[in-house]
């Protein structure tokens, strides 16, 4: 199993760009690309801080994939 | 002070001290050479506190993972050599027992304590780092 997140979704959703969501979560653009191309998974403060900011529950952005092959 | 601003300062003092510590170097001052690298640090700890950096957690995670494969290639590699370095010396070798391959057995010597330095902060460091973050003692 690996985490996936809807982030890009939810970024869209709210109309905001990769920029102004770093600034609000208070980390830099390249994290929150990071996050939404699966190639770093974010702390649980940085996770509970997105979700908080988009009003939704962790799990609604971050969840488990099952793989294919499992 | 912006991100933009701070990173074109950081280029302009590195440029500055780089020229010189090379025009020190080159006129064997090595007091200016000191004073030049104390005073590139000096600027560039304020223009950090004063443009506000914060080191976000990816880089912290990128510095971690980075530290952790410094040691894991340095240590091994030095370890080594600093075996490969004292091994002929004390071989009984004729052809190493001259006065021209001391130095190697100096350097060996020298390679030996820095693995064993940086063992033993590895071991401190992670001491404490596991008690800070609950491991408790025989764990």
């Amino acid at each position: 199993m690996a985490v996936d997140n809807k982030l890009k979704v939810y970024r869209a959703n709210h109309n905001l760009t990769q920029q102004d969501l770093a600034d609000k979560v208070g980390v830099t653009r390249q994290t929150i690309i990071a996050i939404e191309a699966n190639k770093y998974l974010p702390s649980l403060g940085l996770a509970l801080k997105i979700s908080r900011h988009f009003q939704v529950n962790v799990e609604d952005i971050f969840f488990y994939k099952e793989d294919n092959d499992s | 002070m912006k991100l933009k601003k701070y990173k074109q300062l950081r280029i302009i003092i590195t440029i500055f001290v780089s020229i010189i510590i090379s025009l020190a170097i080159n006129s064997h001052s090595y007091l200016l050479t000191l004073a030049a690298v104390l005073t590139g640090m000096v600027f560039m700890a304020l223009f950090r506190h004063k443009a506000k950096i914060k080191a976000d957690e990816r880089d912290i995670t990128i510095q971690e993972k980075a530290a952790k494969l410094t040691y894991a290639i340095f240590a091994p590699t030095i370890g080594i050599a600093s075996v490969l370095l004292l091994i002929p010396t004390h071989s009984g070798l004729a052809v190493f027992s001259k006065t021209d391959f001391t130095y190697l057995e100096s350097l060996g010597m020298i390679f030996a304590y820095i693995t064993l330095f940086m063992i033993s902060i590895f071991a401190i460091s992670y001491h404490f780092l596991n008690q800070k973050f609950g491991g408790g003692r025989g764990q």
